[in-house]
């Protein structure tokens, strides 16, 4: 019998840890998430259900501990060669059961990317914050505090605009950063995350990259606010709100990387989001393929199981190809963070591209078929008790974060045709 | 210029009365439910019930089809048609779930209620209900589905198989089904239009009151959309209902029930396309872009976006109330496979359309397009379902491909 598992996985990349991680993580989701996230999306606000899994995920788990280096008592993956591939397992197995704890487990390490990665280890920046993730059974939570109100997508048009519409700053006052503005959305948020990274400008206006700057702030830091929860259309384990900073003063040395490399290796961060949401897509997909197997298999039409159907199999057709393909890139861009000895630094701009251009067909792709596979499964397509609708309306904000379809587009555009004026 | 007006269509065809109702129906859609929504978002007790009660009985939509003399509003001739569009375009653009739900009781009172076919032992027991009485009386289709391996039904009506059985017995007809899904409103029907497998095979279209003894109704599902309509799946444990609740047997008046119904669902889309428009144009206005103060809507690739969503809202438009002019002159167009396909055809384009707009608005709203606060998302998942509930595309593509190309064996 068919299963997710045959769908293709490219065996030579894969860490000597992926099948035994994979199944830790799959276990984990078929008996914490799969039961009770039919009713997430009620729990959207109190996370009553949700933060339970993760405790046991994160804390008693132990996965908060991957990204450190052994040296500060962490799994030390963000020196190894299979942290891309690696979290591409974790990230389609949590999504396979939600992709709203997949991107709020993801994002627990999306700013730590920048301290815990060779070759910018930040030693000084691990050995402060490793004990509260490493030392611990409680769970453990970051943000990515990167959008403004007046700038949606603008700060992550790095190579364009240089991040000069931030209206974030950070002003040096003696031995601290003094940090005031406004962000909105970051996954975490809404009083989910201990520590913060923030992306602010100390010089507004400035497209110089030594004026980007990448700041940690503990979310206790005093002059922190966060507002309530956004309700959304889905993804209810991915906590998102307003914050505010006025006059949060920390260490001058919770700046991740410095000058010009803040900058360089906030792209990174970009790339490894990108080849996380081609990895949730991924996941939510195989969970849909599951579900729908079983629906063609057991419901008729004209007499015959669904399946059976020349129309209907042609559609099932696409669908799995599409998976298949999805699955093939994600990994390809996992395996090229993985190997930047072959593919080039994880922070260059021919990554950036490529790994959006891999999220944003995942993502169109996967919402064309589902959309097609809610069709076909009728009056039940619609049903929240068959799941299928949970990952349409998931899947679409995975589409629309990071800029959205239209800035990959222009990002890609210009890559590949050398655009000088978009 | 209204914005509606932007989006041009066969305006003779409206006649006086189509354009009144159409306007108080507006007027109630900004009244009734727009003004509160950012408040109350999908609650039910607070917005929508209100707003269907007000719509249903207070403005009299559900007694539409009844003469004015029993209370009605003595529209019960094909050209109700023009007037259906007329008025779900207003619905839809407030509330598709509203929208949907009107769709089924005009279809189900269609049956009975539009000449030639009306049949006034049916439209004289209803009227009580429909022109008289205080309270909303909601009206749900319910048609074949896909069968099931463990459910031994043999597929009746374009491949699908009928959920209810019916035979006759007790003076009348006996009906049968296990998880029956009606269209809508499973929890507060008071009249269910059920597609029946009869003893022998045949078609029968047989009136259900919601009281029906025998009909058991399970707890309300959760759907992605339409919170307008509490559905919940029915048992009919040998319902008795009295022979004259047989409306019409054979597959003929069942197509064109279905195509005042397709009709219905098309025209509430277009509302809800009416909606998502203002929405993306008010944001398309007043954001920019790229830090140059580009405002998002000189953007060529986003302009390139926004004209392909003009112009599906247009072309759905101009679709729906040309199906409505075919069905209102059916002595031109006829009332057989042609315009079932036609019927058919239009709501499939309609309802992809309308979820293909909205998915475009929600790229270029980006997390705004995402969050409720927008209300763009709710319109993304109404039409959705509306998408899903009323045909499978299978069965749908079938029965073009049978009209369009003389299938045979399909």
């Amino acid at each position: 019998m068919r299963t997710i598992d045959d769908f293709t996985r490219p065996v030579e990349y894969l860490s000597p840890l992926d099948r035994s991680l994979g199944e830790i993580i799959r276990n984990w989701a078929d008996r914490e998430v799969i039961p009770y996230r039919r009713e997430f999306d009620e729990d959207w606000e109190a996370h009553r259900l949700i933060e339970p899994a993760f405790r046991r995920l994160l804390g008693e788990l132990g996965i908060q501990r991957l990204l450190f280096p052994e040296e500060v008592g962490g799994w030390g993956l963000g020196h190894s060669d299979y942290l891309g591939t690696g979290a591409y397992r974790m990230f389609e197995e949590i999504a396979r059961a939600d992709s709203g704890m997949a991107v709020a487990f993801g994002v627990v390490f999306w700013p730590l990317l920048m301290i815990c990665m060779e070759p910018h280890v930040n030693w000084r920046l691990c050995r402060e914050f490793a004990p509260s993730f490493c030392g611990t059974n409680e769970p453990m939570f970051c943000a990515n505090a990167m959008t403004e109100p007046q700038g949606g997508a603008d700060i992550e048009n790095m190579d364009l605009l240089g991040g000069r519409t931030l209206q974030t700053t950070a002003v040096l006052d003696g031995d601290q950063w003094v940090i005031n503005g406004h962000k909105l959305w970051p996954t975490n948020s809404g009083g989910v995350a201990d520590l913060f990274g923030v992306v602010c400008t100390t010089n507004p206006g400035s497209s110089d990259p030594e004026d980007f700057a990448f700041i940690f702030v503990p979310a206790d830091t005093p002059g922190v606010t966060q507002g309530g929860a956004y309700q959304k259309a889905g993804m209810a384990a991915d906590k998102n709100s307003d914050i505010w900073f006025e006059d949060v003063r920390v260490p001058s040395w919770y700046r991740a990387c410095g000058p010009g490399d803040d900058f360089k290796y906030f792209k990174e961060v970009i790339s490894f989001g990108s080849m996380g949401s081609t990895a949730f897509v991924g996941g939510a997909l195989m969970n849909v393929f599951e579900i729908l197997k079983d629906f063609c298999e057991t419901r008729t039409f004209r007499g015959k199981p669904l399946k059976e159907n020349d129309d209907i199999a042609g559609i099932l057709a696409d669908f799995a190809r599409d998976i298949d393909i999805i699955r093939v890139a994600g990994y390809q861009c996992a395996r090229m963070l993985d190997r930047p000895d072959l593919y080039g630094e994880r922070w260059s701009e021919e990554m950036v591209v490529k790994s959006r251009a891999y999220k944003y067909f995942a993502a169109d792709k996967a919402l064309e078929h589902l959309q097609l596979v809610m069709n076909l499964m009728g009056a039940h397509g619609s049903d929240r008790v068959n799941d299928v609708e949970k990952h349409w309306r998931d899947i679409k904000i995975v589409q629309l974060w990071m800029g959205g379809k239209q800035l990959c587009q222009m990002e890609v555009a210009r890559w590949f045709y050398e655009c000088e004026t978009l | 210029m209204k914005y509606q007006d932007l989006f041009m269509f066969p305006v003779e065809w409206l006649r006086e009365v189509d354009r009144t109702i159409a306007e108080t129906v507006s007027d109630w859609a900004d009244q009734e439910v727009m003004s509160g929504r950012l408040e109350h978002k999908e609650d039910r007790e607070a917005l929508l019930e209100p707003a269907i009660r007000k719509l249903f009985v207070d403005i009299g939509l559900q007694g539409m089809v009844w003469p004015e003399e029993a209370g009605g509003a003595g529209l019960g001739t094909p050209e109700a048609a023009v007037t259906l569009v007329a008025v779900l375009e207003q619905i839809g653009r407030a509330d598709t779930g509203i929208g949907f739900l009107f769709a089924n009781t005009f279809a189900v009172h269609s049956t009975f209620g539009i000449e030639p076919h009306v049949n006034r032992a049916l439209t004289g027991s209803l009227a009580p209900t429909y022109c008289e009485g205080g309270e909303p009386a909601l009206a749900s289709l319910i048609l074949p589905g896909y069968g099931s391996l463990d459910g031994g039904k043999v597929p009746g009506f374009s491949g699908l198989t009928c959920q209810v059985r019916a035979a006759s017995g007790g003076g009348g007809w006996v009906l049968t089904g296990e998880r029956v899904r009606p269209q809508c409103s499973g929890v507060d029907a008071s009249l269910f239009g059920a597609v029946c497998e009869g003893e022998e095979g045949e078609t029968l279209f047989v009136l259900v009151p919601g009281s029906a003894e025998g009909l058991a109704r399970s707890e309300p599902f959760k759907k992605t959309g339409l919170a307008a309509s509490l559905n919940a799946d029915l048992d009919f444990e040998d319902v008795n209902v009295p022979e004259e609740n047989l409306v019409f047997a054979g597959t003929e008046r069942l197509r064109s029930a279905l195509c005042f119904y397709y009709l219905g669902c098309s025209a509430t889309c277009v509302g809800s396309l009416m909606a998502a428009y203002e929405i993306l144009k008010e944001w398309s206005e007043t954001r920019v872009i790229k830090g140059k103060g580009q405002v998002f809507k000189e953007n060529p690739l986003v302009a390139a976006l926004l004209g392909e969503v003009g112009a599906r809202i247009g072309i759905s438009r101009i679709l729906v109330y040309n199906l409505a002019r075919m069905l209102a002159e059916a002595g031109a167009y006829g009332s057989g496979p042609s315009i079932f396909a036609t019927a058919t055809a239009v709501f499939k384009e309609v309802t992809g359309n309308a979820v293909g707009v909205i998915n475009n608005a929600m790229e270029l709203m980006g997390s705004a397009g995402y969050a409720t606060e927008w209300n763009l998302e709710r319109y993304w998942r109404d039409v959705k379902t509306i998408q899903n509930t009323v045909v499978p595309e299978t069965a749908a593509r079938v029965d073009m491909a049978r009209h369009y190309f003389g299938c045979q064996t399909l």
